[in-house]
């Protein structure tokens, strides 16, 4: 099935809801499939930067601290915040499987594996801690592609860093989490270039953007 | 395994929206939808002399009908003095509501999240102006994906109508400006008719089809101008928005100007699978247009439907699609009357609905469900009516919908109630933050 931007159907993703919910059909984000349009063409269009992209500690899959600034300046940076139990197919799921079909992307075109590093923070560090991490990263990265895992020492610790990025984050009475998806793209000015919901998320339009940066640095442009 | 608690969320905005069932049908697909009960709505409110404090006001009224405070306003913040308040809107994540003001350009910006009963202002924008590179009168608060995205109104060389598109980070920071296409500079668009006005007014995305729509109104000279005072100046009554622009919605390029004379105002983007389409009103002509893609996935517009009788100069104001697509709501001000046309055909709606709501009516907000209309009556400061005084002049109502017929629920009396003039309505919730109401909290 095709489909696009429905607000009018739901998803059946639910805890608690009632019948009508649960029967409501799940209708895919347009990630999930070909684009609808022809993607833009890299060069022609501007990314204004939205914020400086902030610093954190952070633990690496095997628990050793690092900044996130190491993984920033080098290479440009898709930075995704997730949590490795989410269920809601058009969550973090989405986000692994556009980012996945961005990974099979750049290990086919060498320029790209070159210059792009993904990196997906968990803000849910009780259940994600660097072991579990390090077993979500095997199911998703590919060999010869840099995609970096990391996760916080507490949520109190990477509440900060959430703030910063304007990632919400909510958690009910029983500690259920929601959150709103959001994949950003920073430059090697370590700069917010562009921020993808759930209805922008597509791997066509992710990859115009990072070759629209690679041209800016091609060119020197500040 | 830990489920995201998320009793009802919507294909374009990935956020969990716990137990909370409602909303208004007309927001940005970029945002967590209510699609049950609502618990408050917000109405930004123009102060008037000799009317309570006289300043403008985010107004918060109880509409969950299980509240002890259902019916009354629960809170007030008033921002210090009058900025012709007009459009409010909600960031993607809903945290945070955006009020502007049409004379001032300063904007406004509400924490609704921390405690939904009683909004925060927690921060004032006052470099609207300078900041944008000249753009005056910023109208729409627009949540696309991590950002706001307004339209301007006016400029800062001759207050006309020429004016742009500003974007901002939800922190409040500024980011680039999109000037409208003129016949000077149609930035590559096409212009498909007579006119390339460059002027504004809303703006709706529809993310599927990589497009943006903006409308068109006019200029600070006029929309601050005494209404009778305008309507007998035939000059200034041909500086009025004659344009839609549809746009790259992914590179901020405008792509195609058409002629929609008579001031298109409010857009509203169907939401089914297939709906690839958009309705405005145009407020001097009288009509419904439509912004649609042809079957050789070009965007085109054409007028669909006459609203009421042109020479009694209705001036349709808000419109509010369902959100089953079926349905268009059209308020149209100088009669007081909302409109429901059956638009299952968007190319031809029908009208199946009309009834009087006040002396003047301006904005209407729907349930997701449909089943809850909200009304305010205020346009502009200096074009509202003042007479005849009484209920019925400056109100916020709410209206129960069948399918047949409205009926009425509860109505606030906005100046008896020394708040000011009601415009602009957004809905709040406890559960869009994984809360639940105070009361059903203690009952627990």
């Amino acid at each position: 099935m095709r489909c696009g931007v429905v607000a009018a159907l739901l998803f059946a993703a639910a805890t608690g809801s009632t019948a009508d919910v649960a029967t409501a059909p799940v209708v895919l984000a347009p990630g999930y499939f070909d684009l609808e349009y022809p993607a833009p063409t890299p060069g022609t269009y501007a990314l204004p930067p939205l914020r400086v992209a902030a610093d954190g500690e952070l633990l690496d899959e095997r628990g050793a601290p690092h900044h996130l600034y190491d993984y920033y300046g080098d290479r440009i940076v898709l930075l995704s915040f997730i949590y490795t139990t989410c269920s809601d197919v058009n969550g973090c799921p989405l986000a692994s499987f556009v980012l996945k079909k961005v990974q099979d992307r750049a290990l086919a075109e060498a320029d790209l594996r070159d210059r792009l590093r993904i990196v997906s923070v968990s803000f849910d560090p009780a259940h994600d801690t660097p072991a579990a991490l390090g077993a979500y990263a095997d199911r998703v990265r590919a060999p010869g592609f840099q995609w970096t895992f990391l996760t916080g020492r507490s949520e109190a610790a990477i509440q900060p860093l959430l703030d910063r990025y304007d990632q919400a984050v909510f958690r009910d009475e029983t500690g259920a989490i929601s959150h709103i998806l959001r994949v950003m793209l920073i430059d090697r000015q370590r700069r917010v270039r562009n921020i993808y919901s759930v209805s922008f998320l597509h791997p066509d339009t992710v990859l115009a953007d990072v070759r629209t940066l690679m041209i800016e640095d091609d060119k020197g442009t500040p | 395994m830990r489920q995201s608690s998320v009793a009802a969320i919507v294909v374009a905005c990935v956020f969990s929206v716990a137990l909370a069932r409602a909303d208004e049908t007309c927001m940005s697909p970029y945002m967590a939808k209510i699609v049950g009960q609502e618990d408050f709505v917000y109405v930004w409110t123009l102060g008037v002399v000799g009317v309570g404090d006289e300043q403008d006001k985010l107004v918060t009224i109880d509409v969950n009908p299980k509240s002890k405070s259902y019916g009354t306003v629960v809170a007030t913040v008033s921002v210090g003095g009058r900025n012709e308040a007009h459009h409010t809107g909600l960031t993607d994540d809903r945290r945070f509501l955006w009020a502007s003001g049409l004379d001032t350009s300063r904007i406004f910006i509400f924490d609704v999240a921390t405690d939904p009963a009683k909004p925060k202002l927690v921060k004032t924008i006052d470099d609207f102006v300078k900041d944008s590179g000249g753009v005056v009168g910023p109208h729409t608060n627009y949540a696309l994906a991590g950002r706001m995205m307004l339209t301007g109104l006016s400029n800062n060389k001759d207050h006309g109508g020429r004016t742009a598109l500003v974007e901002y980070t939800n922190d409040g920071d500024y980011v680039a400006t999109h000037w409208m296409p003129t016949k000077d500079n149609l930035q590559g668009a096409v212009k498909t008719g007579q006119f390339a006005d460059g002027y504004g007014y809303d703006v709706r995305a529809q993310p599927r089809l990589n497009a943006l729509v903006t409308s068109s109104f006019t200029g600070w000279n006029n929309y601050m101008m005494n209404l009778g005072k305008l309507m007998a100046d035939p000059a200034a009554m041909k500086n009025f928005g004659n344009t839609v622009v549809v746009w790259d919605l992914h590179t901020r390029q405008p792509k195609k100007i058409f002629d929609v004379p008579g001031a298109p105002l409010e857009i509203r983007c169907a939401w089914g699978a297939n709906h690839n389409y958009c309705f405005t009103a145009t407020a001097l002509a009288p009509k419904i247009w439509l912004i649609y893609l042809d079957d050789a996935g070009q965007w085109q517009a054409k007028a669909v439907a006459d609203i009421g009788d042109a020479s009694k100069i209705p001036l349709p104001v808000d419109i509010s699609l369902s959100a089953d697509d079926s349905l268009l709501w059209v308020d149209t001000w100088n009669d007081g009357l909302v409109h429901l046309f059956d638009v299952s055909n968007p190319h031809a709606p029908k009208q199946v609905f009309e009834q009087k709501i006040g002396e003047q009516l301006n904005m209407v907000s729907e349930s997701w469900d449909g089943k809850r209309l909200y009304f305010t009556s205020s346009l502009l400061a200096n074009w509202d009516k003042t007479a005849p005084t009484g209920p019925d002049l400056q109100f916020f109502k709410l209206y129960h919908w069948d399918g047949k017929t409205l009926t009425p629920a509860f109505s606030i009396d906005f100046l008896a109630a020394k708040l000011g003039t009601p415009h602009q309505m957004r809905f709040g919730a406890y559960a869009l933050y994984g809360e639940k109401p105070p009361a059903q909290v203690s009952q627990n």
